[in-house]
């Protein structure tokens, strides 16, 4: 086993074993600490009444409706904005109003819009997503060597294959990064969204689970909360690295 | 229409910005009509004029946010860095952080915000540890890079001129990592903006995050808007101040975009 793998399984277990002692011997206060035995109890409780199948069904659909979504129209878009200048000139303060303002703040005003069931959870995972697209598209359209136009110039190529053979291939390693930092900020603000008014999903199990006091239920979706950035961002990291293999991706 | 070839870059935006701001004028008096949905720019803007000249409502929350988020980001930075530099000397330290540091950072942060809670209570505590929480990583992992992909000629240079370890880490190593640690400021700019938003939805009685939330709740369209405005420029204004230091602290770098 390499090196740093096994320390890395050391350190968690290391973790996980002081934490235990630490909760069951010295604090005994469930509230504020349950031990890892515990949430892993409440874990189970949890998964068998099916409780928490539910909320990790409704909100991986409100991400995947807001997410596909975004790619449909937010590719198209970076792209369209990334060969034509003056698309970009006028998209350009908007888009970048959206994307220096908190995304946090627009979650009460969309719920406002569209209301406190699933639809409003879906345009908040949309909106973060399709910003981060279409920033990375243009500037993926945009990066594209010249030497390649030329060669498909050479080669007397269409318009469309020009644009499905060399410019959509070349934006591709940007495109999959623009996904991997809309992953990471969407999942923020539909957890967010479900915390501030719904009911279903992790947000609001979350949002349940601590004005009830019931630190082992709140533990156990902090921890799937966990578990879903994780593979995510794993799964999008290696698609990245296999589209991409010249770039050096982001070790976090 | 000279001007406009010269210029059309700047007169397209302004344009854009216009155009946008008619529309969304006409959006809101005329198709929605219903101010407890969507109100004119207009009508924004006299929001925050009242709030901020006639009643000046806006300033305690400003100040607020401005001292919870500056608490968390210099906290990050003291801790951050550091351990960032730690993190690059000493592989073992940095392989036993790692699983911690993955799990940490792509958590979605709001998760921990009533854990946090729980323990810190509803004091300033929990929201200097939240927006804490969102800063420390990118000045952290930017503190590590920058350390770590120094050129490796500087330091060797450093050594045949004798230059004891101190030295070589006052002189070398650490301007050349200036500018990666900036990077992770900036990211950590906005990622700590969000994280007062996020702190001041729980218990708290002030604060633009607050603010906000208050008038999402009571349907309070104009000072919401404000509130979004308000947290707007105060991501602008920390990016210029950001972009400031960066041209006084790495004065060898002759070109500063972005």
């Amino acid at each position: 086993m390499r090196k740093d793998v096994a320390r890395g399984i050391v350190s968690v277990v290391a973790v996980l074993v002081v934490w235990e002692i630490l909760a069951r011997v010295f604090l005994e206060n469930d509230l504020l600490m349950p031990a890892p035995s515990g949430v892993a109890r409440s874990f189970w409780k949890l998964t068998v009444s099916g409780e928490l199948n539910r909320h990790f069904a409704a909100t991986l659909l409100e991400f995947a409706y807001g997410f596909s979504t975004a790619c449909v129209i937010g590719i198209p878009l970076g792209y369209l904005m990334g060969m034509h200048k003056w698309l970009e000139e006028w998209m350009d303060p908007w888009i970048a109003t959206l994307y220096s303002i908190p995304i946090i703040t627009f979650v009460p005003l969309i719920i406002i819009w569209f209301g406190i069931g699933m639809l409003s959870k879906v345009v908040v995972v949309f909106k973060i997503t399709i910003v981060e697209l279409i920033l990375n598209t243009a500037a993926g359209v945009k990066t594209i060597d010249p030497l390649w136009l030329e060669v498909s110039q050479s080669l007397r190529l269409t318009r469309w294959q020009t644009t499905y053979k060399i410019r959509l291939p070349a934006a591709l390693p940007f495109i999959v990064t623009g996904m991997r930092l809309g992953v990471g900020r969407a999942l923020l603000g539909v957890i967010a969204a479900e915390l501030l008014a719904s009911n279903a999903g992790l947000g609001y199990l979350l949002r349940d689970a601590s004005e009830t006091w019931d630190s082992p239920k709140l533990f156990v979706t902090v921890l799937l909360l966990a578990l879903m950035g994780i593979v995510s961002f794993t799964l999008i990291k290696k698609g990245e690295q296999k589209l991409a293999p010249w770039r050096q991706t982001a070790e976090w | 229409m000279q001007f406009y070839r010269k210029n059309s870059r700047a007169v397209n935006k302004a344009l854009s910005i216009l155009s946008g701001l008619v529309l969304w004028h006409f959006l809101a008096t005329v198709i929605v009509a219903d101010t407890a949905f969507l109100v004119s720019p207009l009508a924004v803007l006299a929001k925050g004029y009242e709030m901020l000249f006639v009643t000046g409502e806006l300033y305690p929350h400003i100040f607020a946010s401005s001292g919870i988020f500056l608490y968390g980001y210099l906290l990050s930075i003291v801790v951050g860095v550091p351990l960032g530099f730690l993190m690059a000397f000493s592989p073992a330290v940095r392989d036993y952080a790692h699983p911690w540091m993955t799990t940490l950072y792509t958590t979605p942060r709001i998760a921990f915000a009533p854990v946090l809670l729980l323990w810190l209570g509803i004091g300033a505590g929990s929201k200097v540890a939240i927006v804490f929480l969102g800063c420390v990583f990118p000045i952290l992992i930017n503190s590590y890079y920058g350390m770590r992909v120094v050129n490796r000629e500087f330091v060797e240079l450093a050594r045949s001129l004798r230059l004891g370890r101190l030295a070589v880490f006052w002189k070398i190593l650490l301007p050349a990592s200036v500018p990666f640690i900036l990077a992770g400021l900036r990211l950590a700019l906005g990622r700590g903006l969000t994280g007062v938003a996020i702190a001041e939805w729980f218990g708290a009685t002030a604060g633009l995050g607050y603010l906000v939330y208050f008038a999402g709740q009571t349907l309070n369209v104009p000072v919401l808007f404000v509130g979004v405005t308000v947290f707007g420029l105060m991501g602008i204004l920390g990016f210029e101040i950001l972009r400031k230091i960066e041209v006084l602290a790495t004065p060898w770098r002759s070109s500063h975009s972005g």
